[in-house]
């Protein structure tokens, strides 16, 4: 009984870790598990009607029946070199197309990932992501427009509070710039009124043009400090690492430790 | 032995630590059985529902330290709804009830409260040590009440919980002259905290080993605690967000350089990317390093730190680091012995950030690696088999293929043969996850070869019932088995109901089984608790039947237990 569940068929020759001249008997009953009664509850995966998933089930069956036919036929697993060599492909055709549920959008629970690394993961991955690009030596970035929302940080100045954006809701640095007054307006205000001063809303404009009390500066994905609004706004979201909302009079003193590529380039 | 006084044998069985050893010492004879009970210090409960508090009491009156595990593992995950259980409440009353010593409360997956939390700080004059991974249900207000009341306490170890975060003074409440803390966890309360306050704690706590601070504690502030805590041995870094030539970046280099006993290292919740070259100093003592939460940090800077760390045994990181850095880890830390990476583009979005190649570079480079959780986007029944040849030594080998039924990405061949390698080569192989385009055939070689084999996890894989009536009659000494999106039905699920005294649980979610092979099981086996935990309006699916467009998504969870049905089930859950 040891090492041999079930044994009303031969114990197959098992695979060795060095690949020989050894051929693979698979004696399988053609026969399925029965069909339960449809009338059950049952416990399936989501999506479709009863209907579709019991049409899909019998397709299942019907395709995985032609293959274990053709299986039985051939010898399925060979191991003379075949794992080693790429070009050599069996005549199994894998069964993953018939029994595939079609999820309807993503699948609860997976990956298997705490909800915590889900959420760090989702406001990196896009720099990380272009960093790999690059490191395999391919000229073009790929800009993946991701599913998901592109969250970055933004902070500003004199306001204690951060928050995130999602950049994948905007196609133009106006949107943006519109985006982040909507959501510093009223911060900025409670921050003044908390320091004494007025706390009335103001609008906050000129990000982009440098006349704003204040001008939008981002760190991209090399650790440069940049003004928003000069390179397409793909490239831009492709390389943005965190935004930050500084006082225009501060512009210089700011951008003095990081590499400035305008101030170089002007230079 | 039985010639000896009983205080002699006791002594003998104080030598007897695991809890395994320790029932078997228990089965031998009625004079062991009895010692062996009042001599019990440590507790383990890898299911609260198995067993009562009651029950525990009456077996084991004298323990110091109890450990309870509550929720299944794919509650991580989501898959457990709120409110389903694992409550620790009833255990804490009937503990505080008794007149056991309590000095220690480890739990994992359980809803813990404030009132507990304030019960449990006034119950026991000696509590040392309270661990709590993954729990959740409790505020800052709990952790008050503990820093205020346990006069005793060592550990407050806070690990992975979601905690109601009311930024109060939580830490000032460890009174002035409160001076033996040696753990202090709280890297995932998400709130602002009170530096003063930890400043002076860490102060005034030179017994202080282990140091988790959370996204809170900015830069300086870590430099001043680093500079009064120099006999640090494992850190968690909270925030690290500076110039890099800044004077708060200075002093803590200083600091670090003076930490010659810090030998782990982890946090760095949030980074910036240089940040890591502070720590090179002390890169040489590292046996452990976790930077899995630092998703800001690029490969190279990763890289660079750990090629100083040639005594790293535990690395936990993200999959940033790509093949190229697995390469470096391989050649530089021949000690390593367990290694997880974590994704960090979840959807596969064509970032092929670590591949097979990474696998069989550090299974080439590391003779001491016994455990590994790997996510990647791609594998080859060729590099698992090369992985196998290299390190037959696995009792933990967990693969996570992100894409559900991806094949052999060579050969589009299922990834049976890769698979089978791994259980045939790693003898003393205890837990496993597959993933990836699997047939019945992994199953078969799993049953066949996998004899150690404690835990299994499985997400969309197999054929048939076949599938999973190999694992459960070949794995004899299976534990744990947690299935998802699998073609496996009440055939397999009722082939040998016996089987499932042997385990601790069965977990079978968004499988074929039915509601009536679930409830043919429950009259089977009336010492198991069968729960079907259904998310959707509870009556709506009982009398009609499955609704044609209705989610349908409900999850078995079975374990045996000696206390019948639990009290404590919310609606959604019918235990049948």
């Amino acid at each position: 009984m040891e090492g041999c569940p079930r044994s009303r068929e031969t114990c197959p020759k098992l695979l060795d870790l060095i690949p020989q001249e050894r051929k693979w008997y698979h004696n399988e009953e053609k026969n399925n598990s029965d069909q339960e009664k449809k009338l059950e509850l049952r416990l399936a995966p989501p999506g479709g009607d009863e209907e579709d998933l019991s049409a899909m089930k019998k397709t299942n069956l019907d395709t995985r029946n032609n293959i274990k036919k053709e299986a039985e036929d051939k010898p399925i697993f060979n191991l003379s070199g075949n794992h080693f060599s790429p070009s050599n492909k069996t005549t199994y055709a894998p069964p993953h197309i018939s029994h595939k549920r079609t999820a309807p959008g993503p699948v609860v629970g997976w990956p298997p990932v705490r909800s915590f690394r889900k959420n760090l993961a989702s406001s990196s991955s896009s720099k990380l992501g272009n960093d790999q690009i690059n490191k395999s030596g391919e000229g073009e970035k790929q800009v993946e427009p991701k599913r998901d929302g592109m969250f970055v940080k933004i902070n500003m100045d004199s306001v204690p509070i951060g928050r995130k954006v999602d950049l994948n809701a905007y196609s133009t640095y106006e949107q943006l710039s519109f985006a982040v007054d909507k959501l510093f307006r009223g911060l900025l205000a409670a921050q003044r009124d908390a320091s004494g001063g007025e706390g009335e809303e103001k609008p906050i404009i000129g990000l982009l043009n440098g006349k704003g009390e204040f001008t939008l500066t981002y760190e991209d994905n090399e650790g440069d400090k940049m003004l928003v609004g000069d390179v397409p706004w793909q490239m831009f979201v492709s390389s943005v690492k965190r935004l930050r909302v500084i006082k225009s009079s501060e512009i210089s003193s700011a951008l003095k430790f990081g590499c400035s590529k305008q101030e170089k380039m002007r230079n | 032995m039985n010639y000896f006084p009983d205080e002699v044998i006791e002594h003998v069985f104080d030598f007897v630590t695991s809890h395994k050893d320790r029932n078997s010492i228990s089965l031998v004879c009625k004079s062991w059985f009895k010692i062996e009970r009042y001599s019990r210090q440590n507790v383990f409960i890898g299911n609260c529902y198995s067993i009562s508090p009651e029950r525990l009491l009456r077996r084991f009156p004298c323990f110091k330290s109890l450990t309870l595990k509550g929720k299944p593992h794919f509650a991580d995950f989501n898959l457990v709804p709120h409110g389903w259980g694992g409550f620790v409440q009833p255990w804490i009353e009937a503990l505080a009830r008794s007149r056991v010593g309590l000095e220690e409360l480890r739990l994992k997956r359980m809803v813990v409260t404030d009132e507990g939390l304030e019960l449990l700080s006034r119950s026991f004059v000696n509590f040392k040590s309270l661990v709590l991974v993954s729990c959740e249900g409790f505020s800052t207000d709990g952790l008050a009440s503990i820093a205020s009341n346990c006069r005793h306490l060592r550990d407050l170890d806070l690990q992975e919980n979601e905690i109601d975060d009311h930024r109060g003074q939580w830490l000032s409440c460890f009174p002035e002259t409160y001076t033996s803390l040696v753990t202090l966890n709280f890297a995932c309360l998400e709130g602002e905290t009170n530096l003063v306050a930890l400043e002076r704690l860490v102060a005034r706590s030179p017994n202080l080993r282990s140091l988790k601070l959370n996204r809170a504690v900015p830069l300086d502030a870590l430099a001043r605690l680093m500079a009064c805590a120099p006999q640090i041995v494992d850190l968690g870094v909270g925030s690290y967000e500076d110039e890099q030539d800044s004077e708060s970046c200075l002093k803590l280099q200083a600091a670090i350089r003076k930490c010659t006993s810090l030998r782990s290292l982890s946090g760095f919740l949030e980074a910036a990317p240089h940040c890591l070259s502070a720590f090179h100093p002390v890169c040489h003592n590292l046996t452990s390093l976790n930077l899995s939460y630092a998703a800001e940090i690029h490969g190279s800077h990763l890289i660079k730190l750990i090629e100083h760390c040639k005594k790293l045994q535990r690395l936990w990181i993200l999959d940033s680091i790509g093949d190229k850095g697995l390469e470096v880890v391989a050649s530089t830390c021949k000690e390593l012995q367990e290694l997880r990476v974590f994704p960090t583009d979840l959807h596969g979005g064509g970032n092929t950030a670590v591949t097979e190649d990474g696998l069989v570079a550090i299974s080439a480079g590391c003779p001491k690696l016994h455990s590994i959780l790997y996510f990647c986007q791609q594998m080859t029944n060729a590099a698992l088999i090369t992985v196998a040849r290299n390190c037959p030594n696995f009792i933990r080998f967990r693969l996570c293929i992100l894409e559900p039924h991806k094949p052999d990405h060579v050969t589009s061949q299922p990834l049976d043969e890769g698979f089978g390698a791994i259980v045939q080569a790693c003898k003393n192989l205890k837990r496993l996850s597959v993933s990836g385009l699997l047939t019945d055939q992994v199953f078969l070689y799993i049953g066949m070869f996998a004899t150690q084999l404690e835990m299994l996890s499985i997400a969309f894989a197999g054929d048939t019932d076949k599938g999973m009536l190999y694992v459960l009659n070949g794995c004899k000494k299976m534990r744990k088995l947690e299935i998802r999106d699998s073609p496996f039905g009440d055939a397999a699920l009722l082939a040998d109901v016996n089987k499932y005294e042997t385990m601790r649980s069965l977990w079978m979610s968004s499988c074929e089984v039915t509601l009536g092979g679930c409830k043919r099981l429950a009259r089977k086996a009336p010492w198991l608790n069968v729960e079907i935990i259904n998310e959707n309006d509870n009556n709506r699916m009982e009398e009609n039947g499955y609704e044609g467009r209705q989610k349908v998504d409900n999850k078995l969870y079975l374990y045996r237990t000696v206390v019948g049905t639990r009290v404590d089930a919310p609606p959604f859950v019918w235990i049948l």
